[in-house]
């Protein structure tokens, strides 16, 4: 990330330079306004849901679904950290009903779990899991689609299922691969 | 589609229930939840901010039209049309910048067409994988990241042509 960041900055520095030496902080500003008005919207996001998932805690409920995927979640995560499952398993379901905004604080204490353990393998699965994710219902790309009068503004929802169905599988295997060329070394 | 919008009252109206029968106390176990959230969005910023500011210059300096006009060519040959080639690049640095792109192409091109289809189907088979990885992996080893990251952005490559494909014949 360091090198990219450092490339990806001076290659833009450089551009502007050359062609518009005035828009140069413009631009910079304008990512960090974006960056104030993201963490903001984010905030609000991260209110309801964490507010939801604490009454989820309180009630028994989120020990009663980490019981249920436990057994499965064991197996794929390789982990006997029952909060953790029970955050990944949450995080699973919400990223694939395209909740917006649910699936990242759960995610987001997953992982600082799993890494807590030394359990890399299963915090690069759950990225993947995420960066990958199935897409049952797209529904940001159907609003848009019924914003601009589409005669049939579901039809897209089969072939992005097919096609995010493709890249999770293809991710999983590609990352399993990965580990076991490592442990190989 | 109208039956969507039931999920999310349903959900909380199920729990709320849940935890009344339960004997919970839902104010105070809902303040608790929300304490996570400022802490969460102070340890995301920094990471954040830095990508934000860095996809705009990106955008902006030009660069960003100079990537898509030399990647376009090797685009086509695996079946992505060179309108959305753009979209596909952006998608994994901002979703809030590809969700602009995409109403954009609907716009121009119209929401029934192959293009139009595509860019949707584009848009949805592939994720913020810059962002989630600066999220999900803030203040860790950045090293480590690097074969996670790649394997995604592959993933969600291999996600977008066969959703053009997909599109073509159904």
């Amino acid at each position: 990330m360091n090198v990219i960041f450092a490339v990806v900055f001076t290659a833009a520095a450089a551009f502007f330079l050359i062609r518009d030496p005035n828009g140069f902080l413009p631009a910079m500003l304008s990512g960090g306004e974006k960056a104030a008005l993201l963490g903001l919207n984010l905030l609000a996001v991260y209110c309801v849901w964490l507010g939801f998932f604490g009454v989820m805690e309180k009630s028994g409920l989120a020990q009663k679904i980490s019981r249920l995927f436990f057994p499965v979640a064991k197996k794929i995560f390789h982990t006997d950290d029952k909060d953790a499952v029970y955050l990944a398993a949450c995080n699973l379901s919400a990223n694939m009903l395209g909740l917006p905004g649910a699936p990242t604080p759960l995610g987001i204490r997953a992982t600082e779990r799993f890494l807590a353990h030394g359990n890399s393998r299963a915090a690069d699965l759950l990225f993947v899991l995420n960066a990958t994710s199935l897409q049952l219902l797209p529904t940001t790309v159907i609003a848009l689609r019924i914003a601009e009068n589409s005669a049939s503004p579901a039809d897209i929802v089969l072939p992005t299922l097919l096609s995010t169905l493709i890249s999770t599988c293809a991710g999983v295997l590609l990352l399993s691969a990965a580990h076991r060329l490592r442990r190989k070394k | 589609m109208k039956y969507f919008a039931l999920v999310v009252p349903a959900l909380f109206l199920g729990l709320f229930i849940y935890a009344a029968v339960k004997k919970v106390k839902i104010y105070d176990s809902f303040t608790e939840g929300i304490k996570g959230a400022l802490p969460l969005i102070a340890s995301l910023f920094p990471y954040l901010a830095a990508i934000l500011i860095l996809s705009e210059l990106f955008e902006r300096s030009g660069l960003s039209s100079l990537v898509t006009a030399w990647l376009s060519p090797l685009f086509r040959t695996v079946g992505i049309p060179p309108e959305i080639a753009k979209l596909v690049l952006m998608k994994p640095f901002s979703g809030s910048g590809s969700t602009a792109l995409l109403s954009e192409i609907l716009h121009a091109y119209g929401a029934d067409c192959y293009i139009g289809r595509c860019a949707c189907c584009a848009y949805g088979s592939s994720e913020t994988v810059f962002y989630i990885s600066a999220v999900y992996f803030a203040g860790v080893k950045k090293k480590r990241v690097i074969t996670p990251v790649l394997i995604s952005l592959a993933a969600n490559f291999l996600g977008v042509v066969c959703a053009c494909l997909f599109c073509r014949i159904m």
